[in-house]
């Protein structure tokens, strides 16, 4: 008789736990179900919070939890998000570019990285291809206070408050979902003869039963490490960061702009995140402890904190030290347990891949998740390579930020030397200096980052693809020299109908969005 | 622009209210917001809709006076020619406002008036004080509106969060062909959906209809065949002009 899965239960109750509870929660409460998610969290172990920046999906998530997007921004902190502003990464100065979140302007049809190459000196790649980065850099919001929720004018994310985050998604997931809430301390994991996890024994004197378990334990991988010892693979041949060094500072005046993108500020051995949400700016140098010793560190952080206007004094400067190690699971699904969020990986938040993989992670339990035991092998075979995949893309898109720099100390250097890059990163580069990124180079329909998000990077970096102008289609050209200038109309439209970023998260704290 | 003033019998003693309509005294709008309480005397004249106010996102119940920008199509040589004018047209130069005072936190309502609004006049129109003082019988009836706006705007608030929790309002496009045989689509629309008021239960129209939301409900759908009377007037209008 094959045993069917009624009980889910979830280990760590920080968003990692919470979205994924939230997610299947969902998916399992209706009226007939005999399905329960459990989600069990110690009282004594703090959440690690990162995670303050979302990608678009994230709305998607949200309103299929059936959560009310004022609700969020209000009780969260948080802010719009329209993608990524990276400076001084191509040479040591103040120049940028951006990685906004909405693609080329009629990307399923037309690649206009080939037709921007004609005029790359007089118009940047994303300020060519689409409204964003421009809005951005307007300080814009990325819709108006008629637009009902989760709506826009320009696709969007969220910059949040992971610990507020964590606390919203607890009380929703247990108030309106029937998650089952248990704040207790695990003390021991059993396993049947199969090793496959029956229970949990709490300190409080409770055991929760399960027939499916899900370790959102964070670095402490109390499952996924402590049971199956399950080892890591290392990705730091790839990517060296290693450590950060976080504050949290007010902005410089009670009125001064949000920006509704992550500044991202290359540095001399890693980058600085700068994260705006309506009461804070969440700050931070991520760095590779090879290359520069802590005392170093900090000083280049007050360095950036004295230039962006918001230093504390010295006296009462104390940056959090965060050490991480950048690697991933060798296997994140074994038997019935499948580890979500850091004890599945972690590597440095450039483009903020940590949230993203959370929900991908529990959309796919949800879709997959079998109703027997027995159902439980292949899917986890097909999980485990779906999540080797995205891995392998997130290393490789983000090692994309590195290899193009002209920045010539150490670190920069060592990150440009071919030992360091991928080999599938190092096939696509040769292919991008004579042809630009498209679609087949991402060929996987579920792929975390598509073409786009190169070309962003590729060319944004300056990036140098040979193409010979004849070899374009004249139509096309064509076409793409009125979807350019159709481009610069657009600008012009929504520049004089957005509100401001700060604007607009102001109206929402008091007027709110309607639902339609 | 607008420069309010708290109404004092010192300061407006000689004040007058010019009381005709008309474009140059400000009646040249589309929409006038309008409230469930006088959707009866409204619905005979004007298609009454939600729509989103652009400051604040939130829905309003308009009554349409016409279909382009700064069209009302019910001014006629100063006269507003159909029987009943829309409380927030009449109301017109005064505006509740809000003051705090010593004795308590709550603020008060007051009686404002807008000295920029261009019915206000020294020479002509209906007086508001009485030459021995005192208030005139026209300002008194001002005061009176402005008490009844007041308790209806509270009430249409409460009537589109009722809907909006039943989930029964949705956007629609309002397409219109004027008798020229010229079509014109307008955006931004809002209204009930028939189809989900019938599906309501007994409790939920008992409800409604306890709060005072059944019959504005029922009569802002009815208002919807007025748009074509808007549409012969203005057919009317195009062929005079």
């Amino acid at each position: 008789m094959p045993k069917r899965i009624k009980k889910i239960v979830i280990v760590g109750g920080g968003t990692a736990g919470w979205l994924t509870a939230g997610l299947l929660a969902v998916r399992f409460n209706h009226a007939d179900s005999d399905v329960s998610v459990t989600l069990v969290e110690s009282p004594d172990v703090p959440i690690i919070g990162v995670g303050e920046g979302t990608w678009p999906s994230m709305r998607t998530t949200l309103q299929e939890i059936g959560v009310a997007e004022s609700d969020f921004l209000r009780q969260c902190d948080a802010s719009f998000k329209q993608g990524s502003k990276f400076v001084g990464w191509e040479k040591a100065d103040d120049s940028f570019y951006y990685h906004p979140f909405s693609l080329p302007e009629s990307y399923s049809e037309i690649n206009l990285a080939d037709h921007w190459q004609a005029h790359r000196d007089q118009v940047s790649f994303a300020n060519a291809v689409g409204a964003q980065s421009l809005i951005c850099e307007h300080g814009l919001a990325p819709k108006q206070i008629t637009t009902p929720e989760y709506a826009f004018n320009l696709n969007y994310g969220y910059h949040l408050d992971a610990g507020k985050f964590a606390q919203f998604l607890a009380e929703h997931c247990t108030n309106k979902l029937g998650v089952i809430h248990v704040l207790a301390n695990v003390n021991q994991v059993l396993a049947d003869d199969n090793n496959c996890l029956t229970e949990l024994k709490c300190d409080t004197g409770k055991t929760v039963v399960g027939d499916f378990f899900i370790d959102c334990t964070g670095f402490h991988a109390k499952l996924i490490e402590g049971h199956y010892r399950v080892d890591k693979t290392s990705l730091k041949q790839y990517l060296f960061n290693d450590s950060a060094l976080a504050v949290q500072v007010p902005h410089p005046e009670k009125d001064s702009g949000i920006e509704s993108c992550t500044l991202g500020t290359a540095m001399s051995c890693g980058w600085v995140w700068d994260i705006a949400l309506p009461t804070r700016r969440g700050i931070g140098y991520v760095h590779s402890s090879d290359f520069i010793d802590e005392d170093q560190a900090s000083a280049e952080l007050y360095g950036y904190l004295q230039k962006a206007g918001c230093a504390p004094n010295q006296s009462d400067y104390a940056p959090r030290k965060i050490s991480f190690s950048p690697n991933k699971r060798e296997s994140f699904w074994v038997k019935n347990c499948v580890a979500i969020g850091l004890s599945a990986g972690f590597v440095e938040p450039l483009e903020a891949s940590a949230l993203v993989l959370v929900e991908t992670a529990a959309k796919f339990l949800r879709d997959n998740m079998p109703a027997h035991q027995s159902g439980l092998e292949p899917i986890a075979r097909r999980y485990n390579t779906m999540m080797h995949r995205h891995w392998a893309d997130i290393v490789d898109f983000l090692k994309l930020h590195y290899v193009l720099t002209q920045r010539d100390n150490e670190y920069w250097t060592k990150h440009k030397a071919e030992e360091t890059i991928p080999d599938s990163l190092s096939e696509n580069l040769a292919l991008w200096s004579v042809a630009t990124p498209w679609h087949l180079d991402t060929p996987h329909i579920d792929a975390l980052f598509p073409a786009a998000s190169y070309q962003y990077v590729l060319y944004g970096m300056n990036h140098r693809t040979e193409l010979d102008p004849n070899w374009l289609v004249p139509k096309q050209r064509r076409w793409a020299d009125a979807l350019f200038q159709k481009n610069i109309q657009r600008v012009r439209d929504l520049s004089s109908a957005l509100p401001t970023n700060r604007e607009l998260l102001e109206k929402v704290q008091q007027y709110g969005f309607q639902s339609i | 622009m607008s420069n309010f003033q708290l109404l004092s019998p010192e300061l407006h003693k000689d004040l007058r209210v010019i009381t005709e309509h008309s474009v140059e005294l400000g009646d040249g709008v589309r929409a006038v917001q309008t409230f469930p309480f006088e959707f009866r005397s409204v619905q005979g004249h004007y298609p009454i809709f939600l729509q989103k106010d652009a400051e604040t996102g939130q829905f309003q119940c308009m009554a349409m006076l016409g279909f382009e920008e700064g069209e009302n199509l019910f001014l006629e040589a100063g006269r507003w020619t159909a029987s009943y004018v829309p409380l927030m047209i009449k109301r017109q130069p005064f505006l509740i406002g809000f003051q705090s005072s010593a004795e308590s936190a709550e603020k008060k309502p007051v009686v404002t008036i807008d000295m920029d609004n261009p019915r206000v006049s020294k020479e002509s129109g209906e007086p508001l004080f009485l030459e021995h003082g005192g208030q005139s019988e026209f300002l008194q009836e001002s005061i009176s509106r402005l008490e009844y706006i007041h308790q209806a705007h509270e009430h249409a608030n409460e009537f589109v969060a009722h809907l909006l929790e039943l989930n029964l309002i949705e956007a629609f496009t309002l397409e219109i062909t004027m008798e020229d045989g010229s079509s014109n689509q307008l955006h931004g629309f809002y209204t009930v959906n028939e189809e989900k008021v019938k599906e309501l239960s007994g409790d939920q129209f008992a409800t409604m209809n306890e709060r005072g939301f059944l019959q504005p409900l029922f009569m802002m759908l009815a208002s919807h065949s007025c748009v074509g009377s808007l549409v012969r007037l203005k057919g009317l209008k195009d062929k005079a002009a």
